[in-house]
């Protein structure tokens, strides 16, 4: 069990800087629900635009370990949306740079890279509360799916132009991802994706990957379908 | 009744997020999808299935949760309280 999210770190005067960080969200969510945040793992599987702002905000209010995986490289197209990066990383790997600046945000955060992607000879880190699924194609998240340890919560999101979804699957008690959407293929070229939708499903994946965390996920076996163009939401149930 | 619920852009098509049909017996999911495409105003049928009449790769049907995909694909029977919904997922990140 991690130690107290109060004891980490101290100013120069003695004070404890860690309370004054999470002074405004424990107003909101209490102490005792920071203090499961604190004793959380996360793995985050994709830091490209969901994967940046996911692992940023669960950073940024006090996640204890955060697992990412990534094995891609800073990309023009890439800096439209994934928050971690600028123009000063092109051509450098993400993984690396998603570390810096996290540990930057918030060295009380526990911050694990792997190198690589998702694939058969993935092997899922133990201890694990929740499993956010930040991926860019179907084939990987299937996967990603099925490597999610039993009873483990998956929070999954995707967006494409001016809608998105999140949904929360079970492992082993919800259906898996690779049976709900049966039949879906990769689209061909490159999907439309841009920063304030990347940014409103991330926000979403986050709360959720919270609820989770708690052991009351809202979204279990329902995906949350957002439409910015009316700004709409449904459920729809999996 | 039968449900049928749109989601994502075929919901800002059709301008609706469901409809209710009165069950047919032994009718099926193209069937059905064939009726509601006549009582509404916006041709969605193109969207969802090619010319052979087979399923575009870009939507998934659920019946009461299911993916046809799993049952008889659009020959999947639909009976009365049934919920088909229609949902194309976005597939970045």
């Amino acid at each position: 069990m991690p130690t107290s999210w109060r004891s980490s770190l101290r100013g120069p005067g003695g004070d404890d800087l860690t309370e004054e960080r999470y002074a405004r969200q424990v107003l909101h969510w209490g102490e005792e629900n920071q203090q499961r945040i604190a004793a959380a793992a996360v793995l985050v599987a994709g830091v490209g635009g969901l994967g940046a702002t996911v692992s940023q905000l669960l950073t940024r209010a006090g996640i204890g370990r955060l697992y990412l995986v990534d094995d891609g490289i800073v990309d023009w197209p890439d800096l439209n949306r994934q928050l971690l990066y600028d123009e000063g990383d092109l051509g450098r790997g993400k993984l690396r740079l998603a570390g810096e600046r996290l540990r930057a945000i918030n060295s009380t955060t526990e911050i694990t890279l792997i190198d690589g992607r998702i694939d058969e000879h993935f092997v899922m880190p133990a201890g694990l509360n929740a499993v956010a699924d930040c991926l860019d194609n179907y084939p990987g998240r299937f996967l990603l799916d099925e490597l999610t340890p039993e009873g483990i919560y998956l929070v999954h999101g995707g967006l494409e132009g001016d809608h998105g979804q999140v949904m929360t699957l079970q492992s082993g008690r919800s259906q898996p991802m690779a049976a709900i959407f049966a039949g879906i293929c990769q689209p061909e070229g490159h999907i439309p994706v841009t920063p304030d939708n990347v940014v409103i499903i991330a926000g979403l994946m986050v709360n959720e990957l919270f609820a989770a965390i708690y052991g009351q996920p809202k979204l279990l076996n329902r995906c949350l379908v957002v439409s910015l163009a009316d700004f709409h939401m449904a459920f729809l149930d999996v | 009744m039968v449900e049928l619920q749109f989601f994502g852009l075929l919901r800002m098509l059709l301008k609706r997020e469901r409809i209710e049909l009165q069950p047919v017996e032994k009718e099926t999911v193209a069937q059905l999808l064939a009726r509601a495409q006549q009582q509404l105003p916006y041709p969605f049928l193109p969207r969802l299935l090619d010319d052979a009449g087979g399923m575009h790769a870009g939507a998934i049907i659920l019946v009461n949760r299911q993916n046809v995909h799993h049952l008889d694909g659009l020959h999947t029977p639909v009976r009365d309280a049934d919920v088909v919904a229609i949902f194309p997922p976005g597939a970045g990140g």
